[in-house]
């Protein structure tokens, strides 16, 4: 190991790298959102809850290709780059938003939602002012889940161009230095635990406090 | 008031309708329970009401008009609705679920901050301690006093209650129904209350109507119902011991006779001569400066004559038995045995009004049973 | 890339697809069969102790966050584990840790108290307990881990290509190097129809051991 190769690694390869890697992250979870959100509350309206199940399924079947896998399959399809990463990964990180979404607003007790009703509530405000803000804990953990799956998985997408913390370890392994394979798995291990712990932390504070008792 | 006219529920999939062919007027100002074992579709006729469900076939008209032509979260914000599980909003504070309703009118907020406190005092509350706690931090009492002021926010006209003190224990029960009475009696609002309870049914209804399998078998107040019940379904709802449960209808004054003989303590030895005079069988004794010390049956006068120290004795053996005019029957028959007494004299405030005995009040009860 | 190029390529290279499927299962297998003798212990260890179930359970968190990537890649650089199977292991296994303590744990502490506490008041011994009770009310969700380790380890297994290992995962390598499409999809599709079957089979099988009495609702 040398420390010329090490500070070259941080300083010159990692800003980029790092750069690229969270433009991947945040892209592709705000489109997850966008789309998995509201997913999740249509699922869950009287109309639409046959498609839920069907929906969940098809959804856990992509859940269980691996990240190499979905990432090879997007390259003839979508060809090379950051937006064909992108969309492989957006793919695997509906699930669990979705699924969570559905789970808490199923899990917001009937009997609330009957007396919001009650009261002459509209379904829009009971959606709003209390089915959401009730469910948001649990969405935002599916959010969570999604998010370090997507930094994990983003390292893979530097096998298709779209660059990334992967670029770095793939470079490391490819000419065998040590340096650049602790830089960029190094930054990827801590940006995951991060966001991880971050968003962790944000979903405690984003529990209604009613609800922190017990 | 609210008039419910032909009213059919039938649920997909279900053999017999869950309400059938249902006519019935709720008077306004009152209240009126619906009971029934669960499943006789009193709290699917609830919630008709508000539309919470929506009939099969047949009308419900408030004060005229159908229901089915108003919006319905229009209907509901004008409609106080409180259930057994309460239902409040887990990450909203208490004054923030009491004030939903207002919001929804889009109150000011002084106006709602104003009719929150209000409120929450109305309903026994620690103003300062509840009005910032969340529901979780409550009692089950306490949520369910949270639940009925937050159907009472707007001051509606209506108020539908289904099973609403069910989930509480039973003194918690006891003290939101006396309190729920006692507010009854200044709001007046028209309420529907739903039981499975025949005595909440017994305490709380000015009307009752009893349901079974979907059907209405019987409506009128709670004495009709309890003096003339219609059919053996009825009778043994209510149960056999239905006579005892009459007596909670009635207070003291209702069985109560006057005193007829006044005997001052220095004139006891007469006081036989004074029941003979008064045509009564029982005299009240007094003493040098009014106190009341006790009665003395005309009997026990007989068979004590002449030993004055063993008279007074007997009298201050009922030096107790007094008790306030409104006391229920129920209490008074239960105090009678308890001090071992032919008579109870009965109090409005210090002063003695009356006097009730076991026949009095197998009287009472008698005389209701031959109406 | 046509279903003819897919055919010919399984045609031309059926040897080396069983010889990458045999070492791609005798990974996962290893890994599995390992995490299971060392983590199913810590976890029923964990319901004895809450403060430790927390750090524990953190600690198992934190690890299963880091990309696959970067743990095979730190672990090349630990001259004791280098290049090959043992990083490959060790990564696998460490990634187990979490969903099989977390399914463990919470499926022994998930059975209802006043359960265990009738049948102790019927007099049923410990062993009895763990047999009788635990087991079967908490075999479901331990089951669940066990999927999801199961379907997981399969899946990173393919990255550990990138550290020696010649598996399926080489297909896609080797392809994305050689621009060789029908390798690299052919790979590709295998590994994600063993992954999918898997998950399949063992989703199956998890539904299968729920008591009936608990399949209500469900």
């Amino acid at each position: 190991m040398s420390w010329e190769n090490f500070r070259f690694a941080l300083f010159e390869k990692a800003p980029e790298a790092l750069f690229e890697h969270s433009m991947i992250v945040v892209i592709t979870i705000t489109i997850a959102i966008l789309i998995s959100v509201p997913l999740g509350v249509l699922l869950t309206r009287p109309k639409y809850k046959g498609l839920g199940l069907v929906t969940l399924n098809v959804l856990n079947v992509l859940q269980a290709i691996p990240g190499l896998a979905i990432i090879a399959l997007a390259l003839p399809i979508l060809g090379l780059g950051m937006k064909p990463a992108v969309v492989a990964l957006l793919f695997q990180s509906l699930l669990p938003i979705v699924r969570n979404t559905i789970a808490g607003l199923i899990g917001v007790s009937p009997d609330v939602k009957e007396a919001a009703c009650g009261m002459g509530m509209s379904q829009r405000r009971i959606l709003l002012e209390v089915e959401i803000p009730l469910a948001m804990p649990i969405i935002l953990s599916g959010i969570r889940t999604a998010t370090v799956y997507v930094v994990s998985i983003g390292t893979l997408a530097a096998l298709i161009g779209a660059g990334g913390l992967g670029n770095l370890i793939m470079g490391g392994l490819a000419l065998f230095r040590p340096e650049y394979l602790l830089v960029g798995a190094g930054l990827g291990a801590i940006m995951a635990i991060t966001l991880e712990r971050s968003l962790s932390y944000l979903e405690r504070r984003i529990t209604p406090p009613g609800m922190r008792v017990s | 008031m609210i008039e419910l006219k032909q009213i059919t529920k039938q649920y997909l999939g279900q053999a017999m309708p869950a309400v059938e062919n249902l006519s019935l007027s709720i008077p306004e100002g009152e209240i009126c329970v619906l009971v029934g074992p669960s499943g006789c579709g009193k709290s699917t006729i609830l919630r008709m009401i508000n539309r919470m469900i929506e009939p099969t076939s047949g009308t419900v008209t408030i004060k005229g008009e159908d229901v089915s032509s108003t919006d319905s979260d229009q209907l509901r914000m004008g409609i106080g609705y409180v259930i057994q599980q309460i239902g409040l909003l887990p990450h909203r504070t208490i004054a923030e679920n009491i004030a939903i309703v207002p919001r929804l009118y889009k109150w000011p907020k002084e106006r709602i901050a104003k009719r929150v406190d209000e409120l929450i005092v109305m309903m026994g509350l620690d103003l300062e301690k509840t009005r910032g706690k969340y529901p979780s931090q409550l009692s089950g009492g306490q949520m369910q006093r949270v639940g009925v002021a937050r159907a009472m926010a707007v001051d509606p006209p209506i108020m539908l209650m289904d099973e609403p003190f069910g989930a509480v224990d039973p003194i918690a029960r006891n003290h939101l129904q006396d309190e729920l009475l006692r507010l009854q009696k200044e709001i007046k609002k028209t309420i529907v209350f739903v039981t499975h309870d025949i005595n909440e049914a017994i305490k709380m209804g000015d009307n009752i109507a009893i349901f079974d399998a979907g059907k209405l078998v019987q409506f009128g107040t709670p004495e009709e119902i309890l003096t003339n019940p219609k059919n053996s379904f009825v009778e043994n709802f209510i149960g056999h011991d239905r006579v005892v449960k009459k007596l909670n209808l009635y207070r003291a004054d209702d069985a109560m006779q006057p005193v007829g003989c006044l005997v001052k303590e220095s004139d006891l030895q007469s006081a036989g001569q004074r029941m003979k005079d008064a045509g009564t069988e029982v005299a009240f004794l007094l003493n040098e400066v009014g106190q009341r010390l006790g009665h003395l049956t005309f009997a026990e006068f007989e068979a004590g004559k002449g030993d004055l120290e063993g008279l007074r004795k007997k009298v201050l053996r009922t030096e107790k038995a007094f008790v306030q005019i409104s006391t229920s029957l129920p209490d008074a028959l239960s105090l009678l045995l308890e001090f071992d007494s032919d008579y109870l004299g009965i109090l409005k405030g210090d002063e003695l009004c009356g006097m009730l005995s076991f026949k009095d009040i197998r009287k009472h009860v008698y005389r209701k049973d031959g109406e | 890339m046509t279903l003819k190029d897919f055919l010919n390529f399984l045609n031309k290279n059926t040897e080396t697809i069983i010889e990458y499927t045999g070492n791609h299962f005798t990974l996962v297998l290893s890994a599995v069969i390992i995490s299971l003798v060392i983590w199913v212990p810590v976890g029923l260890l964990l319901t004895k102790s809450d403060k430790w179930a927390a750090r524990v359970l953190g600690l198992a968190n934190t690890i299963f966050c880091i990309p696959s990537l970067s743990m095979f890649a730190i672990l090349v650089t630990i001259p004791a584990f280098g290049l090959g199977r043992k990083s490959a292991l060790f990564a696998l296994i460490l990634y187990a840790m979490m969903p099989l303590i977390r399914s463990v744990y919470d499926g022994a502490k998930n059975v209802d108290r006043s359960v265990i506490e009738a049948a102790r008041g019927m007099g049923m011994s410990t062993a009895r307990i763990l047999r009788e009770i635990l087991v079967p009310l908490g075999m479901p969700i331990i089951f669940a881990g066990f999927r999801v380790t199961v379907v997981m380890t399969t899946g990173i297994a393919a990255i550990a290509t990138y550290i020696g290992e010649r598996n399926l995962g080489r297909f896609i390598s080797e392809g994305l190097i050689r621009s060789n499409t029908p390798m690299m999809v052919t790979g590709a599709l295998i590994i994600s129809v063993i992954a999918i079957g898997l998950d399949t089979i063992l989703g199956l099988i998890e539904k299968s051991i729920v008591p009936k009495g608990l399949r209500i609702n469900r």
